[in-house]
């Protein structure tokens, strides 16, 4: 199991040197530790964490005031509150939404029930603001093979979807793997988007499906009414066809944004259909491009072993 | 009966026992007789079993009378309700904890949290968490947090060994978002009405009756 980082927030020394000790002392959680919401944003600015602790009662706001932050910066980071404050007395206002686990310090080894919960929480990702597919760790086992560096130099991926921004006349085209946490564009004609978190990415739902997502106005869905980010980024009207792997694998959606509310043709669709799975034969040609190269990589590793020419060892 | 039964078992409903840990969504319209369906899944068994009561669309202490009428037992120190509706109040009699809105999601589970540990401190090592319904935080709160809010509630219910039951309205929610809250779920079980009969279907949980089975509310 790879190592967690917690940021573990409480103004008490010594009850902060205890949760860090408890939260540690399994070795396989590395634990940094901040006693004010503003330090605790300090260091959420320099670094990630995997999951955060913090008290309710803080010097300059309320451990609601670090969720608020995390939920700007890194949404699907899961948050505990662990504190001896009662429910009456948190004030949840202006934080309705953040959500978080909530864990009484002062009942009996609530250390040891917080050290199970920071690990289920991160196992099980059960703080996310979206739904996940059934089987999302196979999804991104699958999403490695194929999303290798340099994958956003690759022409092709530009070439069709500029075609598809023109041919379907639409604002954006693009092609979009979605990760663990967000949706990095591969191609993006029209804009210039790079990520976009996965609570706020559409195609977040498009990949729970068999076949295409059309949302023809984003405010008449109840899922995307509410989010800003889509209004933010000119997003109205979409149509996104999910990228599956021969093996049945959703990585990622081939898909056309526009501006304004618009319907799409069945013909267009059917053609839509046709830009993805260009995409993704492209995907899949270089998945056993790489492999060939890993193997012919190790091949010559092999070779070097045994030093029978000596060429290119160190 | 034992004590230490590995499942949660349903009585009077052509429903066979579930493992610990499982989360169910249930769905039918309002006035067709889905919130007696939730109260009945949330009968408890015995009394080393806790219920908990997520209630959104009707206040805590309606929810307690209905639940007794149907036979439930109000032992208060292991049967509790959060109370999201607007007009909520605190009962500490009655263990009741308002929330004050059902836009405040945030709130809802820190007392669904703290709730559910007092529960467990209690004595009961089996809890029932009831939602009903899902709807008006649907309406009310932001896509998104509607989300956190149901994933940490199944996630808790899933590793606390707990019983989760979930009622929507699916003519107050879109198909597609339905669909997507379903996913945090491990099954559905449906309720209709055709020509005065009630019947239920069960999907996605194993080793249950196929198909529409009767069920009669009244006579149970």
């Amino acid at each position: 199991m790879r190592e967690l980082t917690v940021l573990c927030v409480d103004a008490d020394g010594d009850e902060r040197a205890a949760t860090c000790d408890s939260l540690a002392a399994d070795g396989e959680v590395a634990v940094t530790t901040a006693d004010s919401v503003a330090a605790a944003a300090d260091t959420l600015s320099r670094a990630a964490v995997d999951c955060v602790v913090t008290d309710y009662d803080l010097p300059d706001g309320t451990g609601l005031d670090v969720a608020a932050r995390i939920r700007e910066t890194a949404p699907d980071t899961p948050c505990i509150l662990f504190t001896d404050a009662p429910p009456d007395r948190i004030d949840t206002a202006d934080r309705e939404g953040v959500v978080v686990e909530y864990l009484p310090r002062d009942m009996p080894e609530a250390r040891d029930a917080l050290a199970r919960m920071v690990g289920n929480l991160v196992d099980q990702r059960t703080q996310v603001g979206y739904p996940l597919p059934t089987r999302e760790d196979e999804r991104l086992a699958a999403l490695e093979q194929y999303d290798r560096p340099g994958m956003e130099a690759a022409e092709s991926f530009d070439r069709l979807t500029a075609l598809a921004r023109e041919y379907f006349d639409v604002d954006v085209a693009f092609v979009g793997l979605i990760d663990a946490h967000e949706e990095r564009f591969l191609a993006c004609a029209g804009a210039s988007w790079e990520t976009l978190t996965r609570e706020d990415s559409m195609c977040t739902h498009t990949i729970l499906r068999d076949d295409l997502m059309v949302v023809e106005d984003t405010h008449d869905d109840d899922r995307f009414a509410d989010n800003d980010r889509l209004d933010e980024l000119g997003i109205r009207a979409y149509a996104g066809v999910p990228l599956e792997t021969p093996r049945g694998a959703t990585i990622g959606a081939f898909c056309l944004t526009h501006d304004e509310p618009r319907g799409f043709e069945a013909d267009e669709l059917a053609d839509l259909r046709r830009f993805a799975a260009e995409a993704m034969d492209q995907l899949e040609l270089r998945r056993q491009l790489n492999e060939c190269e890993d193997a012919r990589d190790a091949a010559d590793h092999a070779g070097t072993g045994t030093g029978d020419d000596g060429g290119d060892a160190p | 009966m034992s004590l230490q039964e590995p499942t949660y078992t349903f009585e009077s409903l052509p429903l066979r026992g579930v493992e610990t840990g499982t989360n169910i969504l249930v769905t039918g319209p309002a006035l067709g007789g889905v919130r007696e369906l939730t109260m009945r899944m949330l009968l408890r068994r015995h009394s080393r079993e806790g219920t908990l009561f997520i209630a959104a669309d009707v206040d805590g202490r309606e929810t307690l009378a209905d639940y007794e009428a149907l036979g439930g037992d109000l032992d208060f120190a292991r049967v509790g309700v959060v109370d999201c509706t607007e007009n909520g109040a605190d009962d500490g009699e009655c263990n009741v904890h308002a929330v004050g809105s059902p836009a405040d999601l945030t709130g809802a589970g820190i007392e669904f949290s703290s709730l559910y540990e007092r529960i467990h401190a209690n004595g009961a090592t089996r809890v029932r968490t009831g939602v009903y319904t899902l709807s008006p935080f649907v309406v009310y709160a932001p896509a998104k947090s509607v989300f956190r809010f149901v994933h940490t509630l199944t996630g808790r219910i899933r590793t606390a060994d707990g019983l989760g039951v979930c009622a929507i309205d699916p003519d107050a929610v879109d198909d597609q978002t339905l669909s997507s809250i379903a996913q945090a779920f491990d099954g559905q079980v449906e309720l209709r009405e055709v020509d005065g009969q009630r019947a239920i279907r069960v999907r996605g949980l194993s080793d249950q009756p196929e198909g529409w089975q009767p069920v009669d509310f009244d006579a149970a």
